[in-house]
């Protein structure tokens, strides 16, 4: 299976333009992109994914291993990005996907232009004097939730789920589906997400890189926006109005116009 | 007329006396307004919540990060949530396990305006819930156990025998993949065994426990395997135990490489030649066991596999894809072999080339090398 079935690749834009790939975090799926990317459509060549076990992907691809830490999923942004034969690619990964985008461009930096870091955060959990905002009981009860929230997917709905790949018009119909994902493998990427450290490879990164930073953000707070740039060499801090997590949902315009300004410059 | 104005609330006393409670806030979730019934349950006054706090600061931190990655992005994605399970600290700090449901209300440009929500006490339903994961965890840890036990048996050095095991990624459940190796006169024949039972679980593991005892039994009497697997279908029609199951049984004899094998509706063994394409033995086959209500004749195949040949047995988990018919995945694993060649790890490399391929089955795979 190639990464464009397993990952759910779906292709906007200027097939031409300069490419722009476009990373959901945690919970949901590529559709959390759909206010922002459209004004990019007419001078990029738009890529949108779901992360294995998110959204449309291949959920028989799911393997523990290669998914064991957040590098496995930044594999998959670089196979992505070799099977479209991506170069100079602007990279938006969102929440978990940031430091994705982070792992994937230390790795190849050749393959990345700039990265847009939206809301990103390497390390969750408090550690010394770090605070990451959480700790280990909080990241619990986030599988405790998880456990009581099954959004649209029970046993009687996994089968049809899953084996209507080829017609996403079933699944359009389901509650919840944007944020529907295996529950087994929903645990396995919150555990991976929330668990994961990856504050030494934010030296590794020489792509210059935009942090978007909300206001009010209860999982990547202010300080640990501010940790972000003081570490990422070459990276433009910039604080939103828009508060919570997910401003590419909450305040779409000013996020395109964050982007739209870094990528001028 | 007037005695309906005394019998139904208005609509003030339908809002604060709701049997539900009620929240209205802005859409950074800011709270605008409670009723009654939220703050009786909460233990909140409304004079503190009111403009203060957001309906997210008042979720345990593990709802919080639930709230933030999946409630928010659905309300405002699909206008409306329904039946999200939380959990909203009180102000003497205990918890109020509750299903919410949203609906976001945007003005005429449809930019978000408020968010209203009702609560609803979900305490008894929330314990029955875990109740019932538990049962669930414990049962397939249980299965878990049960089938490991069963599979962790010590092989027979004379001849290798390398195993993969995988088991399938979804679901909660242990699946029915089974295997066996063992001497069955004193070092000169070898018997090798792989099947599938019916279903997953407890009752699976229990079945390839009853058919991996019984297999043992019947080949220390030196049946051979045609007439093993008739015995054991007796055996399986008798005690009601692994209808449907499907299973290959081999013997070898060590020194000679004489091959005996009977397949009951099973997926034909591969033979790996020293010097030669890899092939399938297609002989010896009959149905699965106890199929059709009769005692099926149980045939056998028999060859003989030179020094440095390969005897491979699997279960359908690495042929099998819900996109292709069966014998182009029969054709893909010869291929794979035959590609791969003669090594001390083809099990694992089969497993390998073939498992990435996207399955959801357990893939299980004997390779005994002579």
């Amino acid at each position: 299976m190639n990464a464009l079935q397993r990952n759910n690749v779906v292709e906007r834009g200027l097939p031409d333009g300069p490419p722009m790939v476009f990373a959901h975090g945690f919970g949901c799926d590529q559709n959390m992109w759909r206010f922002v990317w459209p004004a990019f459509a007419d001078a990029h060549r738009i890529v949108l994914f779901d992360h294995v076990g998110s959204g449309g992907s291949t959920t028989s691809a799911f393997d523990k291993s290669r998914y064991a830490t957040l590098r496995g999923y930044a594999d998959d942004v670089l196979e992505i990005c070799r099977e479209l034969d991506l170069r100079e690619v602007v990279f938006v990964g969102h929440s978990v996907s940031a430091m994705i985008g982070v792992l994937a461009a230390a790795a190849e930096p050749s393959r990345f232009g700039r990265l847009v870091l939206v809301a990103p955060s390497p390390r969750y959990i408090d550690d010394e004097d770090y605070v990451g905002g959480f700790t280990r009981e909080d990241i619990e009860g986030l599988l405790d939730s998880m456990d009581s929230n099954y959004l649209g997917w029970s046993s009687a709905m996994a089968p049809i789920i899953v084996g209507n790949e080829d017609r996403p018009e079933l699944g359009e119909e389901l509650t919840n589906s944007f944020c529907r994902s295996d529950p087994e493998i929903a645990r396995h990427f919150a555990r991976v997400t929330f668990m994961s450290d990856n504050r030494e490879d934010l030296a590794r990164v020489r792509v210059p890189s935009l942090i978007l930073q909300c206001s009010d953000d209860v999982i990547a707070p202010d300080t640990v926006g501010a940790y972000v740039h003081e570490r990422l060499e070459g990276s433009q801090l910039v604080r939103m109005e828009a508060a919570g997590h997910c401003p590419n949902l909450s305040a779409p315009d000013e996020t395109v116009a964050a982007i739209e300004s870094f990528l001028r410059a | 007329m007037s005695s309906d104005k005394t019998l139904f609330a208005d609509a003030v006393e339908l809002f604060e006396d709701a049997p539900c409670g009620y929240l209205v806030t802005r859409p950074d979730g800011t709270i605008i307004r409670v009723n009654r019934t939220f703050e009786s349950w909460t233990g909140h006054s409304r004079a503190n919540l009111q403009d203060r706090r957001r309906f997210q600061d008042l979720l345990a931190p593990g709802a919080r990060i639930y709230h933030e990655t999946h409630y928010a992005p659905l309300l405002r994605m699909q206008g409306s949530v329904r039946e999200i399970a939380v959990e909203i600290v009180r102000a003497d700090g205990t918890r109020l396990p509750a299903l919410v449901n949203s609906v976001l209300c945007t003005d005429e440009e449809d930019r978000p305006r408020l968010i209203q929500t009702t609560v609803f006490d979900a305490t008894d339903r929330r314990r029955y819930e875990e109740e019932l994961l538990r049962s669930q965890r414990r049962e397939r840890d249980i299965a878990l156990q049960l089938q490991r036990s069963l599979l962790s048996g010590e092989l027979p050095t004379r001849p290798a025998v390398e195993v993969v095991y995988r088991p399938g990624v979804s679901g909660l459940e242990v699946g029915g993949d089974w295997y066996d190796a063992f001497d069955v006169v004193d070092g000169t024949t070898f018997g090798l065994v792989i099947g599938d039972v019916v279903g997953r679980g407890i009752e699976a593991a229990a079945t390839m426990g009853q058919l991996r005892s019984a297999v043992r039994a019947l080949a220390s009497t030196g049946l051979g395997p045609g007439c093993l697997l008739e015995a054991l279908d007796g055996y399986a029609r008798r005690h009601g135990v692994g209808q449907m199951a499907t299973l290959v049984y081999a013997e070898l004899d060590v020194e000679s490489g004489a091959l005996r094998y009977s397949c009951a509706g099973h997926l034909p063994p591969l033979v790996l030649p020293a010097d030669g394409d890899p092939h399938y033995l297609w002989e010896g086959r009959s149905p699965a066991l106890d199929a059709f209500g009769v005692a099926a004749r149980r045939p056998q195949g028999a060859c003989t596999l030179r020094p440095g040949s390969a005897l491979m047995l699997y279960t359908d988990g690495l042929v099998e894809r819900r996109d292709r018919p069966l014998d182009e995945g029969l054709e893909a694993l010869r291929a794979v072999v035959a590609r791969l060649g003669p090594r001390a790890d083809l099990a694992d490399a089969v497993s390998r080339e073939l498992g990435d391929d996207g399955h959801d089955d357990d893939v299980c795979v004997v390779v005994t090398q002579t």
